[in-house]
């Protein structure tokens, strides 16, 4: 073994004695750990483990209380912490030793106005309204690797089944398809009937669908172009979204103020009156945020009911939402600000000050990603 | 008579059909699943969910007692084993059927990078490199493990971060420390430095969102704060009040903490570097790291480590064994403590939830396995066997 010059001190100070090799738990004087009430049986490993990860605290710091039945309040104490644990230490950001959580963390110059923005799992792919370009950034550098071109009047991303799809806010509207695999070139157009001004797009699995200014498209993908289009009017005015909960399609009405759950044809099932100028919904599994001109509001989607109107936190009139698996971030229209949310309990985390108005923005489980359209960059926080 | 085994086995085919298209779970004949004491009600998916996941296992085979308490100690066997089976479930490893835990060195996945390796980082696609030796950063592919840059130009490249879009990497010499930087998105070339003015050793580094911070092991020089800027020089601001031998630093998400190697000491600080809280830990205590909840600290000299609560600075424990042999460096992949022996030559591997041995693997005779990371896939180690030196994917 060579030595570290100033990293260690090593040599003839070391006194590590013959390797203990089975392993071993010292400095806990109880006979489960810290706690004297609770028997060294079957049992004492999972005491230890939910002691370790800070799920319980022990009734005091020497005993648990091991035969103690469990109040509902107690138990909601323990599943929440339960919770949290795991979702800290299950993310990417843990396995990288990022657990910062403030200010923005690098910027890319793309086109002149990149709007819509969403990630692969690796890159990053956004939309320019301006120049008609998609393009591909590394995730991990910023790097800009590819420029597709050819994507007039770009607006929404999403990536699915291995594709990019970027929708137009075109009259009428267009649909551009994108092949990673290929080289770079011109975007392939798949579809150009769509709704006026698509300006969101989601995948359900099996169809497309975009929102439009009075009405949503639903795009069947076909092995030739163009794909198959069916638009729906009735019950729209101009919206925004759409997102995809696992089940539903769900958009906003913007000049209604209302949230929709759609049906597989585009049949409006609820609506949910959420206040004025709502903007992108956005599902973190369980939940679905809406940003609006006032609150951001919390909807459960299996009732419609309104779980939360949340203000404050540097939220100012809503356009757009991402999560990260533990964290909700909302962009405004008339602020410079970024609001930042614990989606498990909807707490504040803080605002942030980005130094321009954001856009649209989306996660790829370790950053926050978003479109900062008067910049022509992105940036990743 | 063949007419109707026929009609029997045309009517099973059919039922098998019917099921299949129904999607049905077979071979449970309780009223929920193989609970006969459990209604068919709203409450029986989620029964069966903490069934299938293995959260339970029921009072018997048959039974579930849905009216029953639940006990302290129950709870605690219900929470540990949701934990576990969701952390497996939702790991990157599991997406990608990758549930092995690597058994010897024969398998290890080998780059040779430079002549000796330092400290490692991962931006989450690639692992980066310092030499202690030979002044380059290299960068190697984590799909694939190939060398893809070598950067030149940062003499005793020893600590590593990725933050800001960017790396970072100190230099331990034992004057005044430099820190330089790296942009991934630009042809490799030399470094940039941004600072020369650090304390003397500079070893750990880490990030809080907004300032980069490091330790410096020598001659009493303390812990250097940076202060990003637009251009360098960038500002450096170095606190040396209660430190000895400060070395290897985390953030926990709220504070820096920081070993102490001479004073046996891990250190909580605040934003201005003074020392807000002492925990006294092992005989010369090395790289630490954070796993969301406890602050895993190997000490060198001792062959232990202390997993020490963040939000409290207690001791939970003190783990020997299990090839702890002068352990300098412990890394978190989101389920696993990984702690190097650089002494005996060893990784050991530690279940992170409740600090349970899982396996040590030795790297082979004379590796000397120092600095490690995880991309959340795989752990990286360097050895420093060279030259030339090793990298090697666990």
């Amino acid at each position: 073994m060579r030595t570290r010059s100033g990293v260690l001190r090593v040599g003839a100070a070391f006194l590590a004695a013959a390797a203990i090799l089975a392993g071993a738990a010292g400095g806990l004087l109880g006979t489960c750990g810290p706690f004297t009430d609770t028997a060294n049986d079957v049992f004492c490993p999972f005491v230890l483990e939910v002691f370790y990860l800070g799920i319980t605290t022990g009734t005091t710091s020497t005993t648990y209380d091991p035969t103690a039945n469990v109040t509902r309040l107690q138990m909601a104490a323990f599943l929440s912490r339960t919770v949290d644990r795991v979702l800290l230490r299950g993310s990417k950001r843990a396995a990288l030793d990022q657990f910062w959580t403030k200010g923005a963390v690098g910027n890319t110059t793309v086109g002149p106005s990149p709007v819509g923005i969403k990630s692969d799992g690796t890159d990053v792919w956004v939309a320019d309204a301006t120049d008609g370009i998609v393009r591909r950034v590394r995730g991990s550098d910023l790097t800009v690797l590819d420029t597709w071109t050819g994507a007039a009047n770009a607006r929404g991303v999403v990536c699915g089944a291995g594709k990019v799809l970027v929708s137009s806010a075109t009259s009428p509207g267009r649909l551009y398809f994108i092949d990673p695999l290929g080289p770079p070139g011109g975007v392939t157009t798949v579809a150009s009937n769509l709704g006026n001004i698509a300006r969101g797009l989601a995948f359900d699995g099996n169809v497309v669908w975009t929102a439009n200014n009075g009405s949503v498209s639903i795009v069947t993908p076909l092995n030739t172009n163009p794909w198959t289009v069916t638009t729906v009017t009735t019950g729209f005015s101009t919206v925004a979204g759409p997102e995809f909960d696992g089940t539903n399609i769900w958009v906003t009405n913007v000049d209604l103020g209302t949230l929709l759950k759609l049906d597989s044809t585009g049949g409006i099932l609820l609506t949910v009156t959420v206040g004025n100028g709502p903007g992108f919904p956005l599902f973190d599994g369980t939940n679905l945020w809406v940003p609006t001109n006032g609150p951001l509001v919390v909807v459960r989607p299996g009732t419609g009911a309104i779980l939360a109107t949340l203000t404050g936190n540097g939220l100012g009139n809503g356009l757009a939402a991402a999560f990260d698996g533990q964290r909700i971030m909302v962009t405004s229209v008339d602020t410079t600000f970024v609001s930042l949310w614990k989606a498990a309990d909807l707490t504040p985390l803080g605002s942030f000050d980005l130094g321009a108005i954001p856009n649209r923005l989306c996660s790829d489980g370790t950053n926050f990603w978003i479109s900062m359209n008067a910049l022509g960059q992105v940036m990743r926080f | 008579m063949v007419a109707s085994a026929r009609r029997q086995r045309a009517r099973a085919s059919l039922l098998a059909g019917v099921a299949i298209l129904a999607g049905a779970a077979g071979g449970l004949f309780g009223l929920c699943g193989p609970f006969t004491d459990v209604a068919a009600d709203v409450f029986c998916p989620f029964v069966l969910e903490i069934f299938y996941l293995g959260i339970t296992t029921g009072t018997t085979a048959t039974t579930y007692d849905p009216t029953g308490n639940v006990t302290r100690l129950q709870m605690a066997a219900f929470l540990s084993r949701t934990v576990d089976g969701v952390l497996k479930r939702g790991s990157r490893r599991a997406a990608l059927d990758q549930f092995w835990t690597t058994q010897n060195a024969s398998v290890l996945g080998v780059t040779t990078v430079g002549n000796s390796p330092g400290l490692l980082s991962s931006d989450g696609a690639d692992i980066w490199v310092p030499d202690t030796t030979d002044g380059t950063v290299s960068r190697v592919r984590a799909s694939d493990g190939k060398l893809l840059e070598t950067w030149t130009g940062a003499p005793n490249a020893w600590g590593v971060l990725s933050a800001m879009g960017r790396i970072f990497v100190d230099s331990s010499s034992s004057g005044a420390g430099a820190l330089y930087r790296i942009d991934p998105s630009q042809p490799a070339g030399a470094v940039t430095t941004l600072a020369t003015n650090l304390g003397n050793g500079a070893a750990g580094i880490a990030f809080d969102g907004a300032r980069i911070w490091i330790g410096n092991s020598i001659g009493g020089t303390g812990v250097s704060i940076v202060t990003p800027g637009a251009t360098p020089p960038w500002t450096v601001t170095t606190v040396t009040t209660g430190f000895g031998e400060p070395l290897g630093t985390i953030y926990d998400g709220s504070n820096i903490w920081v070993t102490d190697r001479s004073q046996n000491r891990l250190f909580k600080l605040d934003p201005s570097g003074a020392i807000l809280q002492t925990v006294t830990v092992g005989l010369n205590p090395g790289y630490p790291v954070f796993d969301g909840t406890n602050i895993w600290v190997p000490n060198f000299q001792e062959s232990s480590v202390s997993v020490v609560r963040a939000s409290t600075g207690n001791v939970l424990a003190t783990l020997t064994g299990n090839g702890l042999t002068g352990p300098p460096l412990a890394t978190f992949d989101g389920q696993r403590v990984l702690v190097t022996s650089v002494v005996g030559n060893r990784v050991s591997l530690w279940k992170a939830a409740d600090l349970t041995p899982i396996s040590f693997v030795s790297t082979g005779l004379d590796t000397s396995p120092w600095g490690a990371c995880s991309d959340g896939i795989h752990f990286w180690i360097a050895l420093d066997s060279g030259p030339p030196g090793q990298l090697v994917r666990f």
